[in-house]
């Protein structure tokens, strides 16, 4: 047993509640793949070693600061250091929000190695919530995540978000970590027919290990949009695979990274045409400053059987300094017929045209780099809506530029 | 206003602009004409301070100021300004948002105060107006998906925004069909007093018989050969440049 594990998961202190059985499984499970290296292709470029040297608490952390308060209305859910505190919740008329029972997890499959930090997810979480969303919301539900400065510890949120039919909502994702602990979070969306989501995935973090694995169905004629503004953190890891089941199923991702020094940020997306007459769009930008490391893996997969779907996949990536780095990789995989697909990606630097042009107007150099760093990256968001949440996100990344 | 003397710039070693003088007064304009490869680009570059365009000798100075200790910004900030042969592309970049910041950028380095957006507004306008110029291109990402013409015309805008004391126009002209050659010179013309000065550099005759420049200038090979009136530039129009040579070897 590798020393992340003893780390990660001593077997001595699995919580025996309700959810025992299911704990132990998951835990056996994560003994027997182990965990994921280098070697590990879906790992390669993404150490989790830095939790070897981390004495992670158990709990114990103060309060944790809600995040910035939004420019516009919202209904708020508080994730606290990994926790939501039932009592203090105020949701608005067709949201509930209630704890998931051991039936809703069983059966569950993460996988070999490369699906550990699942599999430690399952064995170890503290509070597992089923968040449904039943009707058209008139204003943006956020989930504020945040940690506190002395957080330390290993927390490990699990949510199951449904759409009913006819629901409607934007649910932004407002992450925020001062801590240096471990987060790490199993997140499963469902959109039954008709729905639509707006998914906004804002991440601001500092210190903590940051494992996000978010899996998204869309049911027919459904509408899943993930816009993702991510600043980076210390390490991030963030899965997002979006599959879609039935016709008329749509699926969407618009993200932005940007990675400062000592930032590390691994996006690997996957979107999954089960099924024809099902569509998808995608496009990444990642901007690499410092030594900051960036990692963006898209794969589009169009099953045998899925025709007639279409699909756009474009990443293009920015370095801003001699020692950033940033691996990317779109991989497209189609076994069917009648079937548009596209990709492409791109790393390059700024222009010296570019930024020689905007100096003879007059702009200083560092203004003229941040509007051309801005340029670059504000792309993704302009799909953003309503218009308050897309000038929102385009502010927020211009506080890093 | 300007003051080029002697002056020699190479680009990776290679000498390109090989001792030139020029004299620009106030409210002056001057043709610049030349084959290609003259080096009328460099020039127009070593003026607004293009990097890896270096003064290896000589000397340019802008109301007194030595430009070469001027980054590009500062030389804008005291009035330079260079319509681009080939203008940039800059995606993503909003173009209304550009120029204004351009302009505050400007004013702020001067010790002015910022333009509001209203009064900022109605300049654009009234100068995009002008040139027959669809407003929603200040929606538009900056010069993106603009056609030539348009990006030869947007140039002479931000110009009139920025209000220079000296515009360096490196070809605007080329590549514009008739009726955009007489809107971009109606554009200069506007822009004209007694204050300001242009240097225009330029293939062709066409605008010339618009602007009436005060002197025409031939550069070839890096030198100014030959300095005249309106007429020069008649004679290059009919003889071609064929005639240097013949300058050249006498
Ligand atoms: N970036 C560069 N690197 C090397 N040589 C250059 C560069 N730019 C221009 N030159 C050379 O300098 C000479 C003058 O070019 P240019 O100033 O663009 O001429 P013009 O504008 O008169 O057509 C040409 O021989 C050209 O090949
Ligand atoms: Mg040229």
């Amino acid at each position: 047993m590798s020393a992340i594990l003893n780390k990660l998961a001593p077997e001595a202190d699995l919580a025996d509640d309700r959810y025992g059985d299911i704990r132990r499984r998951a835990h056996q499970r994560l003994m027997q793949y182990g965990f994921p290296d280098l070697k590990t292709e879906a790992w390669k470029y993404t150490s989790l070693r830095v939790l070897e040297k981390r004495e992670l608490s158990a709990g114990g952390a103060s309060e944790a600061d809600r995040p910035g308060p939004l420019p516009f209305e919202a209904d708020v859910i508080a994730m606290a250091n990994g926790l939501i505190d039932p009592d203090a919740l105020n949701l608005p008329a067709g949201v509930r929000l209630e704890p998931l029972s051991p039936a809703d997890l069983i059966n569950l499959d993460y996988g070999d190695r490369a699906g550990a930090m699942a599999w430690l997810n399952l064995a170890r979480f503290e509070q597992a919530w089923r968040l449904v969303i039943e009707a058209p919301l008139a204003r943006p539900l956020v989930l504020a995540m945040s940690t506190s400065e002395d957080f330390a510890a290993g927390v490990h949120p699990r949510l199951q978000i449904e759409l009913s039919e006819g629901a409607d909502a934007v649910l932004i994702e407002q992450q925020t970590d001062r801590g240096a602990g471990l987060v790490n979070i199993v997140e499963d969306v469902a959109l039954a027919r008709g729905a639509r989501l707006r998914h906004v995935i804002q991440r601001r973090n500092a210190d903590s290990v940051w494992v996000q694995r978010t899996r998204v169905a869309v049911s027919a004629d459904a509408d899943y949009r993930c816009h993702a503004l991510d600043l980076g953190g210390r390490l991030v890891r963030q899965d997002l695979s979006v599959h879609l089941l039935e016709a008329g199923a749509n699926g969407e991702i618009d993200g932005v990274a940007f990675i400062d020094s000592k930032q590390h940020v691994d996006w690997h997306t996957a979107i999954d045409h089960e099924v024809g007459h099902t569509n998808s769009r995608e496009s990444f930008r990642i901007l690499a400053d410092g030594t900051g490391v960036g990692v963006f893996n898209g794969r589009i997969h169009i099953q045998r059987g899925a025709d007639d779907s279409h699909s756009d996949l474009n990443t293009a990536n920015l370095l801003l300094s001699e020692n950033a780095r940033i691996n990317t990789k779109p991989e497209l995989e189609i076994y069917a017929e009648e079937v548009t697909a596209s990709h492409g990606a791109t790393i390059g630097q700024l222009e010296d045209s570019a930024l020689f042009y905007l100096r003879t107007r007059g702009l200083p150099v560092e203004q003229a780099m941040a509007l051309l760093k801005y340029g670059f990256a504000a792309a993704p968001l302009e799909n953003a809506e309503p218009a308050a949440l897309r000038d929102w996100l385009t502010s927020e990344l211009q506080t890093v530029l | 206003m300007l003051k080029i003397k002697n002056l020699h710039v190479a680009i990776g070693g290679e000498e390109i602009i090989k001792g030139l003088d020029l004299d620009v007064g106030a409210g002056e304009l001057h043709a610049i004409m030349g084959p290609n490869g003259s080096g009328k680009s460099t020039l127009g570059y070593a003026l607004a301070g293009r990097e890896g365009y270096e003064v290896t000798s000589g000397s340019m100075e802008f109301e007194g100021q030595d430009l070469t200790e001027l980054e590009p910004e500062e030389r804008a900030a005291a009035g330079l300004f260079l319509a681009f042969q080939y203008p940039v592309e800059i995606p993503g970049v909003n173009n209304a948002y550009f120029l204004r910041s351009a302009l505050n950028a400007q004013r702020k380095a001067r010790g002015e105060e910022e333009v509001d957006s209203m009064t900022f507004l109605k300049t654009v306008r009234e100068s995009l107006k002008g040139l027959k110029m669809d407003e929603a291109l200040l929606k538009r990402a900056v010069n993106e998906g603009f056609s030539g013409g348009e990006k030869k015309r947007n140039e002479i805008v931000q110009m009139a925004v920025l209000q220079p004391k000296l515009a360096v126009l490196d070809e605007t002209d080329s590549g514009l069909d008739i009726d955009a050659l007489k809107l971009v010179a109606e554009g200069i013309n506007a822009q004209r007093n007694a204050q300001r000065s242009f240097v225009v550099i330029t293939h062709y005759q066409r605008l010339l018989d618009y602007l009436a420049p005060d002197h025409v200038h031939v550069l070839s090979d890096g030198r100014i050969v030959e300095s005249g009136g309106e007429e020069l530039a008649e004679r290059l129009e009919a003889e071609g440049y064929s005639f240097l040579e013949a300058a050249s070897e006498a």
